[in-house]
């Protein structure tokens, strides 16, 4: 199958994208994670989940068919698995100092409570790829939805992560302004499916994500850089090099969700 | 493309901005107002690990004065000059906190602190001027002839490391000298993370050294009056009133602290301990300061606070009266012992003989006793822990000495 083949097979780019961020999730939970030395025992989850999660979907990825006799269960399971990872982890993340003190400085300072939320959006992913015909429009804007929940998210993050610096360099207003963009543009045309103009301006809004993601990460990895020497902690305590990467990851997402059938 | 689907996400964009600006510029700005990105994170990115490990110091900083005026973790445990920095979780941090870091905000009372006994003396009285640097020993030197440039205590090294590390240390330590260049450490007082002005008035605060047979400045104030009076109405007491405008309403009891530092009504506070004093009580045979008519001139403008004149003066002259007569009796008792050195019975070694401890306790313990009772109203000091001891260790060190002089046949 070439690149063509590919871009028309959605429901099987989508599901290729779900397995890759899945996997890529114990990457980055261990990262995060190692912040406080798993501390909790229930850090350790995500990440075992995300070593193991993506081995039941591998047939689907070999037989190319999401909506198969053991894709489809394995799907769903995983999902909905997926799901439950990330609700709770949302909790446990305010559980580190939100649900202690209920004042907005918490809120910025507790655990990033918005992270664990991808584990949510994947597992809805896997669910709508079995649950939904991927040659309706619903399937369309199903996707692209999610992916503008993906953006709210980083809206939150963004403003979180960034408030704990007290946006002390004016670049960390640029996630802000782009998630924002993002987000609204895709709620837009969630309910403008068929808008070809809106589609393209918005495919210009994404890249436009998917390059402050890019900048950001090299924002990110030089900040940890500068530090004397090449150390993991500036890595493990500063500022996170993958977060930005997400606004590549979701503008990708989104563009899945624009493409053809 | 409609305009209408530009215009909504322009609008919509336009809203999510607008609101995360407002909210960030309404953002108390003892929680941004700081020079440099690592300084606003510690604000509350400390406290986010520290609730979950040694949890107590976070509501013990919650509780202080400082967490209600915005300062945060990394104002006292950023790293100054001189400092070891230790890499600690994305930040620079002190692990050390020094009076070094308490001076940067409170530099008139690291001064006056620094010139008080509890400052360099205070080391040196069991380590000797060993640890601190000449320019050191020469300021405090000024304040306190003698009580910097010395030797270590003779009695710690007899004890030995372990004695003096979990004992002498513990206390002395609020005058040893920092990596840093700075002397001493303010949180003896204050403690660490609460920081607290209450509990410097607290008289178990100072007691907590000033205790015990050699300086029993608690047990006495605990019998005299003043700590009767603390005892049943402290709980009407602000112990956390500003210094600077202290009134006797707010504390119309003294504690330690009011007397030798407060400023009741006016007066000068003061970090020098040893500012309002006029004997050096401590020593074997107690002479005036040099500055004693400054000194006790303030102190009994203090008294005056609760007292009229006549009774100020009465008590300072028969308090003065006990130093006198004590120095007399420590004085015979110290002839004692410095005739049976001459005479070659003692050996030139101290604290190996039963007599030296004799003496020892009849000056560190009765002598000071004696002295301190009157000039804090402890009459069963003066007298039952002070005077009839000295009287009895009297009787003991004349008949040792004679056993002495018989068993060497002089």
């Amino acid at each position: 199958m070439g690149i063509k083949g590919l871009l028309r097979d959605r429901a099987y780019l989508l599901e290729l994208f779900s397995i890759a961020n899945l996997a890529f999730l114990a990457v980055d939970i261990y990262s995060a994670h190692l912040v406080n030395d798993f501390a909790h025992w229930a850090e350790w989850v995500p990440f075992y989940f995300s070593l193991i999660a993506p081995l039941f979907l591998l047939p689907t990825v070999w037989i190319r068919n999401v909506k198969g006799r053991w894709s489809r269960p394995a799907g769903l399971l995983v999902g909905g698995c997926s799901i439950l990872v990330g609700v709770a982890g949302l909790f446990f993340h305010l559980e580190s100092q939100f649900f202690t003190l209920q004042t907005l400085a918490s809120l910025v300072y507790t655990a990033p409570f918005f992270a664990p939320l991808s584990y949510t959006g994947i597992g809805f992913l896997l669910l709508l790829n079995r649950m939904v015909d991927h040659d309706a429009d619903e399937w369309r804007v199903w996707v692209i939805l999610l992916s503008m929940g993906g953006f709210v998210g980083n809206f939150a993050l963004s403003v979180c992560d960034h408030a704990q610096n007290g946006f002390f360099y004016w670049e960390e207003w640029i996630p802000v302004i782009a998630s924002a963009f993002a987000t609204s543009f895709l709620f837009v045309l969630a309910t403008r499916i068929r808008d070809r103009g809106f589609i393209r301006l918005t495919l210009w809004v994404m890249a436009l994500q998917a390059l402050v993601g890019l900048v950001g990460f090299w924002l990110h990895l030089s900040a940890n850089l500068a530090a004397d020497g090449l150390r993991l902690d500036d890595f493990i305590y500063g500022a996170p090099s993958f977060a930005p990467l997400l606004f590549v990851d979701l503008a990708l997402l989104a563009v899945i969700g624009v493409l053809k059938a | 493309m409609s305009f209408k689907s530009v215009f909504v996400a322009v609008v919509l964009a336009v809203a999510m901005i607008s609101a995360a600006l407002i909210i960030n510029l309404n953002r108390p700005s003892h929680e941004t107002d700081y020079p440099d990105a690592a300084s606003i994170r510690a604000t509350g990115k400390c406290a986010e690990c520290h609730r979950r490990e040694t949890s107590a110091v976070v509501h013990q900083f919650e509780a202080s004065k400082h967490a209600r005026l915005g300062v945060s973790c990394f104002d006292c445990h950023k790293p100054l000059e001189n400092q070891e920095k230790l890499e600690h979780r994305g930040f620079s941090i002190t692990a050390d906190v020094t009076a070094a870091n308490c001076a940067a905000c409170h530099p008139t009372q690291y001064d006056q602190f620094v010139k008080s006994r509890h400052g360099a003396p205070a080391w040196s009285a069991v380590a000797g001027g060993q640890d601190f640097t000449a320019e050191q020993i020469a300021f405090s030197e000024q304040y306190h002839p003698g009580a910097v440039d010395r030797g270590p205590n003779q009695l710690a090294l007899a004890e030995g490391a372990g004695a003096i590390e979990k004992g002498c240390a513990v206390c002395h330590q609020i005058g040893r000298p920092n990596a840093d260049g700075s002397i001493g450490s303010c949180t003896e007082c204050h403690s660490r993370h609460q920081t607290s002005l209450a509990l410097a008035r607290e008289p178990t605060t100072c007691g907590s050294c000033h205790m015990g047979p050699d300086h029993s400045q608690l047990e006495i104030f605990e019998e005299s009056k003043h700590g009767v009076l603390f005892a049943s109405q402290r709980f009407h007491m602000d112990l956390d009133a500003d210094p600077d405008t202290l009134t006797t309403a707010q504390m119309p009891i003294p504690t330690c602290a009011t007397c030798h530092m407060s400023g009741l009504e006016g007066m000068k506070v003061t970090h020098d301990v040893t500012e309002r004093l006029s004997y050096w009580l401590f020593a074997a045979v107690s002479d005036k300061r040099p500055h004693w008519l400054r000194g006790q001139a303030e102190m009994k403008e203090l008294c005056l606070k609760c007292h009229t004149k006549g009774p100020v003066d009465t008590f300072y002259a028969e308090a003065e009266v006990v130093v006198e007569a004590t120095n007399a009796k420590v004085l015979e008792a110290k002839k004692i012992v410095s005739d049976l050195r001459a005479e070659g019975l003692l050996t030139p070694e101290p604290f190996d003989e039963p007599i030296e401890f004799l003496y020892f306790d009849f000056w560190h313990y009765f002598g000071r006793t004696a002295k301190h009772g009157a000039f804090m109203g402890g009459a069963d000091y003066v007298q039952w822990h002070g005077n009839y001891e000295l009287l009895f260790k009297l009787a003991e060190l004349k008949e040792m000495a004679a056993d002495l002089r018989e068993r060497h046949g002089n």
